[in-house]
């Protein structure tokens, strides 16, 4: 099959992204993947989430595997914009593929000044999360007030002209966001992120986590999900949850998505990139 | 990840395995005392994520990881058989510092990482012997690879729960006997309490202690930030990358359960 994907302007080699959070700020890619490798199966890198200010992240414990699933609780520790920029984003500009950053606020102004400090830098895109479970005053308050996605949206749009996509929470008013993001010119929509979940450590004493749950478990859901958004709203979906092979890439493909990002699959091996794309490229469709 | 045949897999004790990997030396050669490796486990979806084990031992194109069975992960590997294809990652994290007069201190499986270091030692590496094994389980059909261990000719301390064999008790009695007569660093592996009992003991006589910690970990490459250990002055250290080996008087064991 066709690899290339056009996203309103944000070419891609191959369909597959890495999702966020999931291969750090790429400070490592250089241990796993040759140069070349890289730029032949990865069609655009997504950092971890970024934020005005450093983030120490939330106290362990952090992760919790569930059948088929990941619970996680990162709480979006990450250095802060001033030294992604200084430190990591000239690392990840080595390779030729496309960069989108994720971004994360707690405020309108915090997206603002984020796409700010971003605009002097080549970089290809931004990715707004607007959905990330763990952090308390964070995003979940986004996704459950459309009128609030509506403003921050507008007046990101406002002064990004590269590739702009938002990243939805499965959960929460998922349908009216999607539509204020076709309203508000949005390149494309990332089809989700993790759902609310619990996880028990230990019963006695009770230990639990909460956080947001990945990986093969949430695939028939969030498919579900992008499948009737595809039904009803003319915006490139990006559709991301449970993918680790190539056919399950292929059914979101074939469930109206444009391109996908693959997150706990790195987790079990970084070199499941290379193996999701020579699957893929096998079916002869 | 890496591909490897199953060479060796033995009950040590009831739920102690040892399992060889027989793979390339181009990959063993890279390996140092205290790293770890990730095995995929059977492929399934079940447990999805492959577990951590540090490298137990290191001979021509096949290394060992010493396991013991306590959950699904660790059930399913010891379904494993010789001649069957496994998957790595490895090696991981960062080696045991390299220490000069100093005791190892094992409870239970936590003696698995020092088999390498015995063997790294022994082969006049940058690794030195310790001065002491101290080595500790609940009773005497716990404590595994005796004979592996006395191949190094180096003072064996046995400590049991029930006295099976050697000391009736804590090993950690046993490590602060010999340092009331001689101040020596530590190197410790084992439960948390133990853990916690040694940092006390170092603390008190002023060595160096290093204890080797563990958390539920996920990539065990650096990716997902979810292995955090907290510390004395604020803030997290990811046990995958920095680890698993630390400092005591870094770490903030009050917080840790
Ligand atoms: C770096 C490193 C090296 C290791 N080396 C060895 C070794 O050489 N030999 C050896 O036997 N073991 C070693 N371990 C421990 C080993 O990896 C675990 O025992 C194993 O992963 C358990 O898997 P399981 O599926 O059998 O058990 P699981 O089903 O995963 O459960 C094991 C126990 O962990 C608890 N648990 C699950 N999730 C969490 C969480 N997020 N936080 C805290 N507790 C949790 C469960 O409640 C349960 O009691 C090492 C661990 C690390 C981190
Ligand atoms: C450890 C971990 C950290 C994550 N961090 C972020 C993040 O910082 N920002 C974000 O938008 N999504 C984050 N996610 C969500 C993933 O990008 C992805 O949307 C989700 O895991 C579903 O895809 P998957 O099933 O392929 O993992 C994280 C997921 C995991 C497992
Ligand atoms: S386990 Fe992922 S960062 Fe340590």
């Amino acid at each position: 099959m066709r690899l290339s994907v056009n996203l309103n302007g944000l070419k891609l080699k191959t369909p597959l992204m890495l999702a966020s959070g999931t291969w750090g700020l790429g400070d490592n890619i250089d241990k796993f993947f040759t140069k070349e490798e890289v730029e032949t199966y990865i069609g655009a890198f997504v950092t971890k989430g970024i934020s005005v200010n450093p983030r120490e992240g939330n106290p362990p414990p952090r992760l919790c595997e569930t059948p088929c699933g990941l619970i996680n609780s990162i709480g979006l520790e990450n250095p802060g914009i001033k030294e992604f920029k200084a430190k990591y984003l000239p690392m990840l500009k080595i390779y030729n593929i496309p960069i989108v950053v994720n971004l994360h606020g707690e405020k309108i102004e915090e997206f603002l000044e984020l796409v700010e400090a971003l605009k002097e830098e080549e970089i290809e895109g931004i990715e707004l999360n607007i959905s990330c479970p763990n952090v308390k005053k964070g995003g979940i308050s986004f996704s459950s007030d459309p009128k609030a996605v509506e403003d921050l949206v507008k007046e990101v749009r406002k002064s990004w002209d590269n590739f702009f996509a938002v990243k939805l929470s499965p959960v929460g008013a998922v349908f009216e966001i999607a539509e204020i993001c076709q309203k508000q010119d949005v390149d494309a929509i990332v089809v989700a992120n993790t759902y609310p979940a619990l996880g028990v450590i230990n019963l006695k004493p009770l230990k639990i986590i909460k956080g947001g749950l990945s990986g093969p478990a949430i695939k028939p859901l969030t498919l579900r999900l992008v499948y009737e958004l595809s039904q009803r709203i003319d915006i490139s979906i990006i559709g991301c949850g449970g993918i680790i092979s190539g056919k399950d890439a292929l059914e979101y493909l074939f469930c109206g998505a444009r391109a996908f990002q693959i997150g706990t699959a790195n987790l079990i091996d970084p070199r499941n990139v290379i193996k999701i794309i020579e699957e893929l490229k096998t079916f002869e469709i | 990840m890496h591909f490897g045949k199953v060479s060796i897999h033995k009950r040590e004790s009831e739920n102690i395995y040892l399992l060889g990997i027989e793979t390339s030396k181009e990959i063993i050669k890279n390996f140092q005392p205290g790293q770890f490796i990730k095995i995929k486990i059977n492929y399934r979806l079940d447990p999805l994520i492959p577990r951590p084990f540090t490298v137990h031992a290191v001979e021509e194109n096949n290394f060992y990881i010493l396991y013991q069975i306590k959950g699904k992960g660790t059930k399913a590997l010891s379904k494993l058989k010789e001649g069957e294809e496994v998957e790595f990652l490895a090696p991981l994290g960062k080696p045991f510092p390299v220490l000069q007069n100093y005791v190892i201190c094992a409870g239970g499986i936590g003696i698995a990482g020092f088999g390498y270091l015995l063997q790294c030692a022994n082969s006049k590496n940058r690794f030195k012997p310790p001065d002491a094994i101290f080595y500790g389980a609940r009773s005497k059909s716990e404590l595994v690879r005796l004979e592996f261990l006395s191949e190094f000719k180096i003072p064996l301390e046995i400590a049991t729960d029930d006295g099976s064999a050697g000391y009736k008790g804590f090993i950690t009695d046993l490590i602060e006997e010999e340092l009331k007569k001689e101040h020596k660093d530590i190197l410790a592996c084992g439960p948390l309490p133990m853990l916690k009992k040694i940092a006390e003991i170092g603390k008190k006589y002023k060595v160096r202690t290093y204890l080797v910690m563990e958390t539920f970990l996920a990539c065990g490459i650096g990716f997902c930030r979810g292995c955090v250990i907290p510390l004395k002055k604020g803030g997290y250290i990811h046990l995958c990358v920095d680890g698993p080996t630390f400092l005591a008087e870094e770490i903030d064991l009050e917080t840790i359960s």
